[in-house]
């Protein structure tokens, strides 16, 4: 009972997750800025690797400002909950073991549903706040969700219908057993899939139209002062670990690897952070090379072509499967 | 001073998010204040993040004469900005109110209207000389009370 109290807190659980996806952000502000040919953060810490966590820890000492006209309890709630619902998302990943911290039969399905309830708070955070700018932003960011969460769903269900299961272990077992990676095959399609609808997900470029800085000040986000706005920054890096370390688990194999008897544990976790930082590359990699869409092309894009494509690449698994 | 306060302290020092406003300027010192935001000089090193809120912003940083105009809006988006936060006026017309100065519609200087913690001169300012004098805000803000 302590053990499972112990891992739920401290490894692989709450502390070691939030420390994580802070090492990610550096990784992906750190790259993007060397693709950029610039230096990216590096006064805090050696090369700047405690800049998420400086920027976490002054945006909770700043003044909360909570506007007149925004309502109270959506403004408190949200950013509560935002970061909630991805922790709870990351706690299904298999980073120690086979297991995740919690693990049956059927929570991909959870952790996509959390992901879209996710979205959802950030539209109530959005309108809760009661600015014009954050209204566009957040009725941009459900519209989005329309377009890239079938994509997503699909993608993520090839991987389970190709290896016959609805859970995480039993999807990385069966990759065990057939001695290749998801990857390998027909679900490289699923992948390239994934990493788009992922983008989208995140709200990073080439689909931060939600926070589009240019056109609607920082969309949903406008109103949010100190710990609030650093609650939702934290969000966004959770969801960076969950989705990269999502995509590591369907098509990477997740912790999987040569193990060495006795040291399994930390083998796992080795290799499967070795391979969401893979996958954070590549979604690092989208971010630098591409340009923002406007709304209606994400729309229409991921209808015409993400959405054929994922139900094609359905048909395809389900007829070598 | 405690170590939590040190340690905000020295936080707060490692992540200014800036705000830029342009208050009726020529577009000059914008553009070179815009430029230390590229390869050559980028002043994330610092980690700095050019944001688009004031409600997410820690440094005002101010271009141009201060309008008859601009400068209910300036007090507003001055308002807006969170606690702790610091100004900067760039450029010569933002520090005095340079060539318009005793004009009927300017103001003699954004200090006139707002506090300001950092002057820099030049007209255009020069992107070393917005580094240095972020430089030495931050410095101001980790070791003494601004």
């Amino acid at each position: 009972m302590i053990w499972k109290i112990l891992e739920a807190l401290i490894f692989p659980g709450a502390v070691f997750i939030l420390t994580v996806s802070l090492f990610y952000e550096w990784i992906d502000r750190k790259l993007y800025a060397r693709l950029q040919n610039r230096v990216g953060p590096h006064l805090a810490g050696p090369f700047g690797l405690f800049q998420p966590a400086a920027d976490f820890i002054k945006l909770l000492s700043k003044e909360d400002i909570i506007p007149a006209a925004a309502d109270r309890f959506l403004f408190t709630l949200t950013p509560i909950l935002a970061p909630t619902l991805i922790l709870l998302g990351c706690m299904f990943l298999p980073v120690a073991g086979l297991n995740g911290i919690v693990s049956f039969n059927g929570d991909l399905i959870v952790i996509i549903a959390l992901m879209s309830f996710c979205t959802i708070t950030i539209y109530l955070a959005g309108e809760g706040s009661n600015n014009r700018f954050a209204s566009i932003g957040a009725t941009r960011a459900a519209l989005q969700l329309i377009g890239y969460e079938i994509p997503l769903t699909l993608a993520l269900l090839c991987a389970a219908i190709s290896t016959g299961s609805l859970s995480l272990r039993g999807i990385v077992e069966a990759q065990m057993a057939n001695g290749t990676w998801l990857i390998a095959g027909p679900q490289l399609i699923g992948f390239a899939i994934f990493v788009v609808a992922s983008q989208a997900e995140m709200e990073r470029i080439p689909f931060d139209i939600p926070e589009a800085e240019q056109e609607i000040v920082a969309g949903w986000s406008v109103e949010y002062t100190g710990r609030r706005l650093g609650l939702f920054r934290l969000t966004k890096d959770l969801e960076l670990f969950l989705l990269s370390g999502l995509g590591a688990t369907l098509f990477l194999g997740g912790p999987l690897g040569p193990l060495i008897p006795g040291l399994e544990p930390l083998l796992h976790t080795i290799y499967f952070l070795a391979k969401s930082i893979l996958v954070l590359i590549v979604f690092t990699l989208v971010r630098t090379v591409f340009a923002r869409l406007r709304i209606d092309q994400m729309i229409s894009f991921s209808w015409k072509y993400l959405m054929p494509l994922a139900i094609f690449l359905v048909i395809i698994t389900e007829v070598i499967a | 001073m405690g170590l939590v306060a040190r340690l905000v302290r020295k936080c707060r020092a490692r992540s200014p998010w800036i705000l830029l406003f342009d208050t009726g300027a020529c577009n000059a010192c914008d553009i070179e204040v815009a430029a230390c935001l590229t390869p050559r000089y980028d002043v994330e090193r610092f980690g700095t993040l050019l944001r688009g809120s004031p409600r997410h912003a820690d440094i005002l940083v101010v271009t141009g004469p201060v309008t008859r105009q601009s400068r209910d809006r300036i007090i507003r988006i001055y308002e807006q900005m969170p606690e702790p936060k610091y100004v900067v006026a760039a450029g010569t017309c933002a520090t005095s109110g340079g060539v318009y100065w005793g004009c009927y519609n300017t103001y003699p200087g954004l200090d006139s209207v707002i506090p300001v913690h950092a002057y820099v001169s030049g007209c255009p300012v020069k992107p070393e000389a917005v580094l240095m004098a972020l430089s030495i805000l931050l410095e101001k803000i980790e070791k003494v009370e601004v």
